[in-house]
């Protein structure tokens, strides 16, 4: 029987949205003060809009009185889910006042990739783009990256942190409690800030010959994308921009750095650094991105696609590094993309849909899934080879010795399945618009594994429907599903429960 | 040695401008069948946009955009189009004196007819694809572009943070006892 949600459940959400709009608020406040110092005066007044409604959602959750005031995992879960559709609807006003976009919808479109970190748009003549929205499309990667929970969580106490956390599809806590490992997040995130933008900032000036002022611009920029596996870039030629092997090499290091589970981030910190690669997600993901290679770079050097060795081995490992950490950065265009078939064109895809690591800011099914799947699959055929009384006990090693159970096995298979459906869908709809089948595949596992990376389909003119489904896509790709379903069980309890 | 070799390659090119001059190459057909146009002299028209990445060698890179928003972009009311349409440029420093600055927000950069080598796949630059421009002519200067500030939307934003502040007050105070 479903219990129909009371006047309590709404408030505890509200409340919880309500401290997530001033925390979006106060990041909403940095657009605003460099729009106005920069005199950019249509940018600045969208951010002022912006800002003004976030801050009044805010103020006014205040005064939202609860008799019971635990949160509870499926309070947790909604608010999640509708903090990752509504965020991006605020977070779009500057973008569609912007006059970029040819709709309401592709700003919110645009939104949506920034903050689910994938990378995809729709915007149009970026290359004149103010550089206060330039960062704001940027900063929200960071927000979406490093996490609003995770912000929230550090700056508000109170009980339930548990489940916002485990929403967000983070999950592994690396500190005994929530907020001591949101604070270790921003710390990591900190610390990668200051190097990452130093050095390409120096990269920018000193050997690509930029000035001090959009070196320092394009450094903070392209920092966010890549740590946060993002994929947006401050010009339309994405890296390839740049035209510089060391600048590419800096963004891929950040890219790996964003890829990596913050539990590792945590044992390359302070130790045992050895045990971190034990793991069995580590060794999954050095595997997987030598075979995506492998297969990528036969393809190129089989397509004849690039004269030499020094081409193939560029173009492709920074397109492969980009597709398997979910970023999203090219260093060429779309329409040169969607001339790698063959073994290129399978080595990019599935390394799309493998993704990072679980607990960082990449998509896609990610390695412990893969590692474990490929454990399950192992312990099938041994059991089977086995006599049929044995029973064996399987172990994975991950942060410490862990028991691999029939249920962990399920649970990882569910997923993973999800995800080739959510694949199959984009792809399905893509096909159903007269796209073939190579570029619908290949577009809708960028969009559902939070890539960006795209070989032409996603541009202004494509259909709605189109649209709104790689939305979906990358709204139920970042959170991995659990807390969308919550969100629609939420949904049916109130309206047919009792 | 080189600069010499670029200096009478640009003469022989100067020569042969006036004949490819008429029919710029599209910068999209570049971009998606660039192998049939590798070494060949090509013309681009369109802006140049973003930075002028002046390296040590004394060539400068740039980007060539030649797209819809070259003749308008959508600041001055030009029509939404798809997103821009760009190719890398480079070219010897002594070539940028006479340029204006890229465009970028608040300028509509430089309109230039560019003529140069196109590189497809650059073995020697692992595998990027750019234009060496051995001759610009300019078209239209770099103009700036106007940042009006719609006032009425100020008023809104203002009065919703004013009335954000409000609420906040009144909570502070309904917390304070006997307030």
């Amino acid at each position: 029987m479903l219990i129909r949600p009371e006047g309590d459940d709404f408030r505890i959400i509200g409340i919880q949205l309500g401290r997530i709009a001033l925390v979006t608020a106060l990041a909403g406040t940095i657009p605003l003060v460099w729009a106005i110092v920069g005199r950019e005066w249509v940018p600045a007044t969208a951010f002022l809009l912006m800002v003004g409604v976030l801050a009044l959602l805010g103020a006014a959750s205040r005064f939202i009185e609860v008799q019971h005031h635990q949160l509870e995992w499926s309070h947790g879960m909604v608010v999640v889910a509708l903090t990752w559709l509504l965020v991006p609807a605020v977070g779009a006003i500057p973008l569609a006042l912007s006059g970029h976009y040819g709709s309401v919808f592709d700003a919110y479109f645009d939104a949506m990739s920034g903050l689910s970190t994938t990378g995809l748009v729709l915007i149009q003549d970026l290359d004149h783009l103010a550089p206060s929205l330039n960062f704001w499309r940027h900063l929200l990667h960071f927000l979406g990256g490093q996490g609003i929970i995770i912000a929230a969580l550090t700056l508000f106490t109170g009980s339930g942190g548990t489940t916002l956390y485990y929403g967000e599809a983070r999950e592994e806590r690396i500190l005994p409690n929530v907020r001591s490992t949101a604070r270790f997040i921003w710390k990591v995130a900190a610390y990668h800030f200051v190097i990452g933008v130093m050095a390409l900032a120096s990269v920018a000036f000193f050997l690509l010959g930029f000035g001090a002022w959009r070196s320092l611009f394009h450094a903070v920029t392209i920092f966010f994308a890549a740590f946060d596996t993002g994929g947006f870039s401050p010009m339309s030629t994405s890296i390839g921009y740049y035209h510089s092997a060391v600048f590419e090499a800096m963004a891929a290091v950040l890219m790996v750095a964003g890829a990596m589970s913050f539990g590792l981030h945590f044992a390359l910190w302070r130790g045992p650094r050895r045990s971190a690669f034990k793991n069995l997600e580590t060794r999954t993901i050095l595997g997987t991105v030598a075979f995506t290679m492998f297969l990528t770079m036969l393809g190129l050097a089989a397509g004849g696609i690039y004269s030499n060795a020094a081409g193939i081995g560029r173009q492709g490992f920074f397109q492969l590094v980009s597709a398997h950490t979910g970023t999203g950065f090219a260093t060429i265009a779309p329409g040169e993309l969607a001339l790698w078939g063959g073994l290129a064109f399978g080595g990019m895809t599935m390394a799309m849909a493998l993704g990072g690591m679980a607990s960082s800011t990449a998509g896609g099914v990610k390695s412990l899934r893969i590692g474990l799947t490929i454990r399950n699959l192992v312990n099938q055929i041994r059991q089977g080879l086995l006599p049929e009384r044995a029973i064996q006990s399987t172990t994975y090693f991950q942060n410490g010795v862990r028991r691999f159970t029939p249920e962990l096995g399920q649970a990882v298979m569910t997923v993973s399945l999800l995800f080739v459906a959510l694949f199959l869908l984009g792809t399905g709809v893509a096909l159903g618009y007269g796209y073939d089948l190579q570029e619908a595949l290949f577009e809708s596992v960028s969009a559902g594994a939070s890539v960006g990376l795209s070989v032409g389909v996603t541009e202004p003119t494509m259909p709605f429907m189109l649209k709104l489904t790689y939305v979906v896509q990358m709204w139920l790709g970042r959170l991995e599903f659990i807390a969308v379903f919550s969100l629609v069980g939420f949904l049916v309890a109130w309206v047919r429960g009792r | 040695m080189k600069r010499l070799l670029l200096a009478v390659v640009a003469v022989l090119l100067g020569l042969a401008v006036p004949a490819v001059a008429q029919s710029a190459t599209p910068a999209e057909d570049l971009i998606t069948s660039g192998a049939g146009f590798d070494g060949n002299v090509v013309t681009v028209s369109g802006e140049l946009v973003g930075d002028f990445g002046v390296r040590s060698d004394g060539t400068v890179w740039g980007q060539l955009n030649d797209d819809s928003y070259a003749d308008r972009p959508l600041r001055e009311s030009g029509a939404h189009d798809q997103g821009n349409t760009g190719i890398g440029v480079r070219f010897g420093s002594e070539l940028g004196f006479e340029l204006d600055e890229p465009g970028g927000y608040r300028l509509r950069g430089p309109i230039v007819t560019a003529t140069g080598i196109w590189h497809y796949h650059d073995p020697d630059r692992g595998g990027e694809s750019y234009l060496e421009v051995t001759g610009f002519e300019v078209v239209e200067p770099a103009r700036a572009l106007e940042d009006p500030a719609f006032w009425p939307l100020w008023i809104v934003g203002m009065g919703l943070l004013l009335a954000a502040y409000y609420l906040y007050w009144r909570k502070n105070q309904q917390r304070v006892p006997g307030s």
